[in-house]
């Protein structure tokens, strides 16, 4: 009985906590935007909307060419030359082992393009003129996300050149079986 | 005639109205195949992808043909010359994919959108 009651008070002392840890956190965010900065949010609604728009159909064309150059690193060539070396009875095991790596670097980079594309549509739905600071607030995160996906980008050129290693060390220690030099 | 009268007094509602009902239930069956579709369509990301939606046919006619990637043959003798090619072709890729940084620079920067806490002096 002791112990539930000690329980259910700490359980409480520690909403309570949570609680003011959240609102003086929200209240800092709030203080960061200005009366002066909201205004200038309003003033240049029409523009940043139009910018928003723009760079949302330019992110999508990229994301379209750029998905197809990397899924086609993987499907036309990793993937193949895989096959191609274990088919020969050779050791794959490490350019298998990049490969998948890079599947998932590649799969991870279509969920964070799927989430910031969906936070810049959210942005562009907001009515900047009567909630600017929620307007603010979701180009914000948007922003994040897209720097999330440039990450992702970044993750991707490393496991390209992580597998021309690991094809160099491959050649090198099959010389004698694949007869490089000869 | 008479006979014909009474046949039809003597069908309840559904056989009355059984054509009506048929084409109800065809119509909500496609709603309900549509609403599936339309679901994933949104929630797999196909529809990020999907550059003949309006506001963005424009940009679809300039989406690049990927035709320079050449399959890698799975299959065949591992030797010098298959070695070379391979090399050939996924240094040529590679530079291709590598070449531009998708999704750099910072477009959303609040100083660059004009939205950012004006300088006070």
């Amino acid at each position: 009985m002791l112990n539930s009651r000690r329980l259910i008070t700490l359980g409480l002392f520690t909403a309570v906590l949570s609680s003011l840890i959240l609102l003086t956190h929200v209240s800092a965010d709030d203080s960061t935007m200005t009366d002066a900065q909201i205004v200038r949010i309003k003033a240049s609604c029409i523009n940043v909307k139009n910018s928003l728009g723009q760079l949302r159909v330019n992110d999508a064309l990229l994301r379209v060419n750029r998905g197809q150059v990397y899924e086609s690193m993987t499907s036309k060539l990793m993937t193949p030359f895989n096959s191609r070396v274990d088919s020969n009875n050779l050791n794959s095991k490490d350019l298998v082992s990049i490969t998948n790596n890079y599947n998932t670097a590649f799969a991870t980079f279509s969920t964070d393009y799927q989430a910031y594309a969906e936070q810049l549509s959210t942005a562009l739905d907001i009515n900047c003129q009567n909630e600017p600071v929620g307007f603010y607030d979701a180009v914000a995160n948007a922003r994040t996300k897209r720097s999330q996906v440039h990450a992702d980008v970044l993750v991707l050129h490393q496991y390209i050149d992580d597998y021309a290693t690991t094809f160099g060390t491959f050649v090198s220690d099959n010389q004698q079986t694949i007869g490089v030099g000869k | 005639m008479d006979a014909n009268k009474e046949t039809t007094a003597e069908l309840g509602f559904w056989d009355q109205h059984r054509f009506l009902i048929l084409i109800g239930l065809a119509i909500t069956i496609a709603l309900v195949l549509v609403s599936i579709s339309m679901a994933l369509y949104s929630s797999s990301g196909a529809i990020q992808l999907d550059l003949s939606r309006p506001g963005y046919k424009t940009t679809s006619q300039t989406t690049t043909d990927e035709s320079g990637f050449i399959d890698y043959p799975t299959s065949g003798k591992l030797d010098n010359k298959a070695i070379s090619d391979f090399k050939t072709l996924y240094d040529a890729q590679a530079a291709k994919a590598k070449a531009v940084d998708a999704f750099g620079g910072d477009p959303l920067n609040p100083d660059t959108l004009d939205i950012s806490a004006p300088q006070t002096n």
